[in-house]
């Protein structure tokens, strides 16, 4: 028979045996994601870093690694902080943003207040309203592009409200191309921020929202004192993943217009990608990326300190 | 608690303008995909919104079928585009889904992977244009450009965030004790799960399958840059729908979009429940 303190030590070597062997699993779990972020994020920004530096390009007739042949003095970097198209072309990513995140969040919120309770096919309704965003959207750029066409459907209707022959070349005019963009991508992410902000809305407690109404509270008290704090959280986070998605805008963008007419729709991913495969000019590409992905990362941790601090400021 | 009938009214009244304006586009697309050539190339005051004559001959058209009325035969067809973008998108759904659960399951219960939620996170903040010049570079050297499994590889890495993030908020709702259970009786740690959890949790991944293979079906900017001929995805092949002597064939293009449009819809409905925590990353759970 084993003594009370044998039985205690056998177990404790058997736990640290089990600790040691979970320890070695979840390393081995964890493998194939760390292996393959390695293969897409340091190597390939080494790889960036050294074709930056340089005029490399695929057309340059020789093999990435000799681009050091190529070196160019910073030129690149120096040359892009004098890129009047690019600072442009950002400027114009940040008005898109500034026009379509709003408008996303203030037309999802209002959506997401009206199927805040029960009412007669709201579950139709809903699964209609979400649609927008599950087409492809190269696919929503198409549909868009045939919309907008100035013998098409939304002249079609102009004309039908107006009274007149309305024939508007959308497409071809600089700013209104810019409108009819940005029309695109309201009508595909309004539905993400009615989602994210409806599901807010219904965590907001009941028993809170009853007691306020208990004391005299009307519906607008209610809402900004209650369920505007209450959301806060998620409303930081439906506006952070439309601002980091509308920040890349591509798709829909570049099939409606292709930046133009001219450059007036060239948003950053627009103007990487004409200067990838039109240009081709490589190592300037690359040095353009790493400021961007440079400039994005200061951002992102800026956030999360930010975010952390609050956190440890309200515990 | 009830409401006013003039709320009522006016939420119904908004709801139907918000339902109109979702399904104006989506609704021509599908008339044009069923409109004869003399119907999609009508402009101005002679738009039909309803196809008078229905017909399939946009489907035929883009499947090889020539068309008299547009005297253009295609060069390709739209088969090997379709084949293109459900081998990638699926595979890549594999990569994905295969280290991103296990990663999820080795973080949610033994705390590995150190910096890698993180470094997942800034993976899908970046661009994918700003990182597509190194890619490219290695895809030409790896000879993968322009094959649907180096397009499948990519998408894997893109999308393991999404992966990764949904099954570490479902492992993490997973209750331990089942595990504890199936321990004492003696499985080995990787046994239990494999034969214990993971089939629980077969519908939780199936949903984040699904959501996945969304994300990678829709892509439209990384085919563009890795594919050309050989195996473009239905959006790249889609831009060679129009020919200099009709311009764009909008009635193919409207076909082969519906085409495009009808697996991810039907799957997001599917996965409707599940939608709020895919897009948040499973910050919030429904």
């Amino acid at each position: 028979m084993t003594s009370f303190a044998e039985t205690e030590a056998t177990l404790a070597i058997a736990a640290d045996d089990a600790d040691r062997a979970d320890r070695r699993l979840g390393l081995y779990l964890t493998l194939p994601a760390q292996i393959l972020v390695l293969f897409i994020a340091v190597f390939p920004l080494l790889m960036q870093l050294y074709i930056s530096l340089t005029s490399w390009s695929p057309l340059s007739g020789r093999g990435w690694w000799d681009a050091w042949t190529l070196w160019n003095n910073f030129a690149n970097y120096l040359n892009l902080a004098v890129d009047a198209r690019w600072w442009s072309a950002l400027l114009r990513t940040l008005l898109v943003m500034a026009i379509c995140v709003p408008a996303e969040f203030l037309l999802g919120l209002a959506l997401a207040i009206l199927f805040m309770d029960n009412f007669r096919g709201k579950r139709v309704f809903y699964s209609i309203l979400l649609m927008p965003m599950m087409v492809v959207p190269a696919v929503a750029g198409y549909m868009f592009f045939m919309l907008f066409q100035s013998g098409g459907p939304v002249n079609n209707i102009a004309s039908a409200i107006s009274g007149h022959n309305v024939a508007i070349a959308w497409l071809s005019n600089p700013s209104l191309a810019f409108i009819a963009v940005a029309v695109a991508d309201i009508w595909q992410w309004t539905p993400l921020m009615f989602l994210i902000l409806l599901a807010g809305l219904l965590g907001v407690p009941d028993d809170q929202l009853k007691a306020a109404t208990l004391l005299g509270a009307n519906w607008w008290q209610r809402f900004v004192t209650i369920m505007l704090p209450r959301m806060r959280a998620i409303i930081v986070i439906a506006l952070a993943i439309r601002l980091i998605e509308n920040f890349k805008i591509f798709d829909t963008l570049y099939i409606m217009t292709a930046g133009g007419p001219g450059t007036a729709t060239e948003t950053i991913s627009v103007f990487i990608y004409k200067l990838t495969t039109n240009d081709l000019s490589w190592g300037y590409v690359a040095a353009i990326a790493l400021v961007v992905l440079i400039s994005l990362s200061v951002a992102l941790g800026i956030a999360i300190a930010r975010q952390t601090k609050r956190r440890e400021a309200a515990s | 608690m009830r409401r006013p009938i003039a709320f009522e009214v006016f939420r119904y009244a908004a709801i139907a303008l918000a339902v109109a304006i979702t399904l104006v586009p989506i609704a021509w697309m599908t008339s044009m995909a069923f409109k004869p050539t003399a119907e999609w190339q009508a402009t101005g005051a002679n738009l039909t919104w309803w196809p008078k004559s229905p017909t399939l001959d946009n489907f035929r058209f883009i499947f090889g079928q020539s068309s008299t009325a547009l005297i253009v035969a295609l060069e390709r067809t739209a088969a090997k585009p379709i084949l293109s973008s459900l081998l990638s998108a699926g595979f890549g759904t594999l990569i994905a889904m295969g280290a991103g659960t296990a990663a999820a399951y080795g973080l949610s219960r033994f705390k590995a992977g150190g910096n890698l939620p993180l470094a997942l996170l800034q993976l899908r903040l970046f661009p994918p244009m700003a990182v597509m010049i190194p890619v490219m570079v290695m895809w030409t050297f790896l000879k993968l450009n322009d094959t649907w499994f180096g397009l499948a590889l990519i998408y894997g890495i893109v999308t393991l965030p999404f992966a990764f993030w949904l099954m570490k908020t479902f492992f993490d709702d997973f209750p331990r004790e089942i595990e504890e259970a199936a321990l004492v009786e003696g499985c080995s740690r990787f046994r239990v799960f494999l034969k214990v959890t993971l089939p629980m949790m077969a519908a939780p991944l199936a949903s984040s399958a699904l959501f996945v293979f969304i994300l990678n079906w829709s892509d439209y900017l990384i085919a563009l840059l890795l594919t050309n001929r050989e195996w473009a995805t239905i959006p790249v092949y889609m831009a060679s729908l129009s020919s200099s002597m009709t311009g764009q064939l909008y009635g193919a293009k409207a076909a082969l979009g519906l085409i495009a449009a009808v697996p991810p819809v039907i799957a997001g409905i599917a996965i409707q429940r599940h939608l709020v925590r895919g897009l948040t990353f499973g910050a919030l759970k429904q």
